[in-house]
């Protein structure tokens, strides 16, 4: 074969693999925060396209996946609250039934080793699978999504720039929102831009920060804010409710415990806790002050509280709020795309 | 000189040659690997026929028929019977083993034919042993949303605790307090892993795959096993999450697969 030929073949075969919008990559594909540790998800089997990406944003925002197409991801993952819900303790699932913890917020979840507030799911990409069925949540199944999405011609369309195939999939409507779930990244608040070098803290900010290193960081670890394990933060002593952690492990020393969250533009993902029970920062900062509840399984860490002054309190707060990301919070690319 | 058809024919045969070309490009450049070629005269196929029979009568197990455990008394009527078999391998007489590449099979007692796992690809050979996994191995498990007998959508994974349900028997009996049973087993960690490779020699017999030949393995499976050391259903009629329980039962149930003969 003349070598001209061979390259024109070359070429050929390579466009034929690539899809989608390459030419937008630099603008949304995954980078990691320089600052950040590596990712746990790496799209493995699931590699990175824009047209992937895209698909999933939609998805994320049509209630489409739910059992009566009320419900979307986004109705209780919001992104002017961080992708938490709405002011709500549990939110409201198809028709109207009541959830049993605190919708989370949603952030640099590429990093997460496991998801849930008990660490059940052990994969980005069987996440969604548990709000889609859960009856207090969406209430639909996988099958019948399945069905929706492949009588959709503007779905087959998008799962086949996805994917090569315009016929719907479960496996390939999770992956696609794996591909947008991993996009949500949040490192550009203040707190970032100072562990940069970038910016400068006020004094209220240091003063929280090093409060913030001393007695928080050893669970909510810097930078991600988590560690991502788990713990009984002193908030009850009576598990029946909710035995967190111990529900998936079967084991009682994980009984009440639950993720440490990510305080990652927690300024706006109130209410707190996983039941929601605290509606301000000062009611948490309380809690870890003189709130402290004894119990076997309770993090040796917390021992009776921190006691804070009214003044440490209001520093750690003040440092707290510069973990918002305006720019993560109005990021177009994680945003509803206008049709 | 041409005649009219003869110059239909001409521009049919370039109308052919032309599309004979363009799809002969299009397999080329197309990225996806083509997952079952046909088979050749090097390999053939190997059916293994999982026979459901309850207790050691021989009757036939099936779906919404009214049956008595030999054990445990219990009435019972089956609704739902489901598992995983995965990962077969064929042991050849040089010692050298066939691994069946994306092993996985769902027999699902309500979809006729699930109960035939077909391994394609089988080079030509005489093979002595088989090996295979009931349930699905753990690396399957923690990868992420898979396809086909994996899919999520079978109704076969914990949706709030990551995990393939390995077994689901599900049905109605009057000893049960609810007047219905489920038991979801499953478990691929720890103390809790239900996962277990079982072996079949052909005992003196060798399965003899031909070339674009199918030869069957006939197997026995017996669900009133999962009973055969478990509690009475007046005890424990629900199981949905890994255990101690969920073990045994899946263990016992594992244990009495039999090899019963081979055909050509």
């Amino acid at each position: 074969m003349r070598p001209i030929l061979f390259i024109v073949a070359i070429s050929v075969f390579l466009f034929s693999c690539k899809k989608g919008e390459i030419e937008n990559y630099k603008e949304w594909g995954f980078e990691k925060p320089s600052h950040f540790p590596e990712p746990h998800y790496k799209f493995e089997n699931n590699t990175q396209t824009y047209d992937r990406f895209d698909l999933g944003r939609e998805l994320f925002y049509d209630p489409i996946l739910s059992l009566d197409s009320t419900i979307s991801c986004a109705k209780c993952h919001a992104q002017t609250h961080g992708f938490a819900d709405h002011n709500v303790n549990f939110s409201l699932g198809v028709n109207n039934t009541v959830g049993k913890r605190n919708s989370p917020a949603l952030s640099n979840l590429a990093w997460y080793p496991n998801f849930m507030w008990d660490g059940g799911i052990n994969h980005i990409e069987t996440f969604s699978f548990a709000p889609i069925t859960n009856p207090l949540e969406m209430h639909e199944t996988m099958s019948n999504v399945v069905a929706k999405l492949n009588a959709s011609a503007h779905y087959k369309e998008k799962f086949k720039k996805a994917y090569g195939s315009e016929t719907v999939t479960d496996q390939n409507l999770l992956k696609a929102l794996a591909q947008f779930m991993s996009m949500m990244i949040s490192a550009d608040s203040k707190y970032d831009n100072y562990v940069l070098g970038k910016t400068t803290f006020t004094s209220a900010e240091e003063n929280g920060l090093q409060l913030f290193r001393t007695h928080c960081a050893s669970c909510h670890t810097e930078p991600l804010t988590s560690s991502f394990g788990f713990a009984n933060n002193g908030i009850d002593s009576d598990f029946s409710a909710d035995l967190g952690r111990g529900l998936v492990t079967q084991d009682p020393n994980d009984n009440g415990k639950f993720r440490i969250p990510s305080l990652r533009n927690v300024a706006l993902t109130y209410p707190y806790m996983h039941d929601g029970r605290f509606f301000t920062l000062s009611q948490v900062l309380d809690h870890y002050s003189n709130g402290i509840v004894q119990s076997s399984t309770l993090d040796p860490s917390l021992g009776t509280g921190f006691n804070f002054s009214s003044q440490e309190k209001q520093d750690i707060i003040t440092f707290l709020n510069t973990l918002t990301d305006q720019n993560y919070l109005a990021n177009p690319f994680l945003a509803e795309k206008k049709k | 000189m041409l005649t009219l058809s003869g110059i239909l024919y001409h521009n049919m045969k370039n109308l052919f040659i032309s599309a004979a070309l363009v799809v002969a490009a299009l397999s080329v450049t197309s990225c996806k690997k083509d997952d079952n070629p046909t088979p050749t005269s090097t390999t053939g196929t190997v059916e293994i026929n999982m026979a459901h029979r309850w207790g050691n009568s021989t009757t036939n197990f099936l779906l919404n028929m009214e049956l008595v455990h030999p054990m445990t008394n219990d009435t019972m009527t089956f609704t739902t019977f489901k598992y995983y078999v995965s990962n077969i391998k064929f042991k050849k007489a040089d010692g050298t083993w066939y691994i069946h590449p994306e092993s996985y099979f769902l027999v699902d007692l309500s979809t006729s034919g699930s109960e035939i796992l077909a391994v394609p690809n089988v080079p030509v050979g005489e093979y002595t042993d088989m090996e295979y996994t009931m349930g699905v191995d753990s690396l399957r498990n923690v990868s992420g949303a898979q396809s086909g007998a994996l899919a999520v959508a079978n109704n076969m994974f914990w949706s709030w605790n990551s995990g393939y349900i390995m077994v689901k028997a599900e049905g109605t009996s009057p000893n049960s307090g609810s007047g219905s049973f489920a038991f979801h087993l499953g478990g691929f960690m720890g103390t809790n892993n239900v996962v277990t490779t079982n072996s079949v020699n052909f005992t003196g017999n060798s399965l003899t795959v031909t070339g674009g030949k199918t030869t069957e393995v006939h197997m026995i499976v017996n669900p009133a096993k999962l009973w055969h050391s478990a509690a009475t259903l007046a005890t424990s009629s629900s199981i949905m999450m890994p255990g101690a329980t969920a073990k045994t039962m899946a263990t016992d149930f594992y244990s009495g697969i039999t090899f019963d003969h081979l055909h050509e």
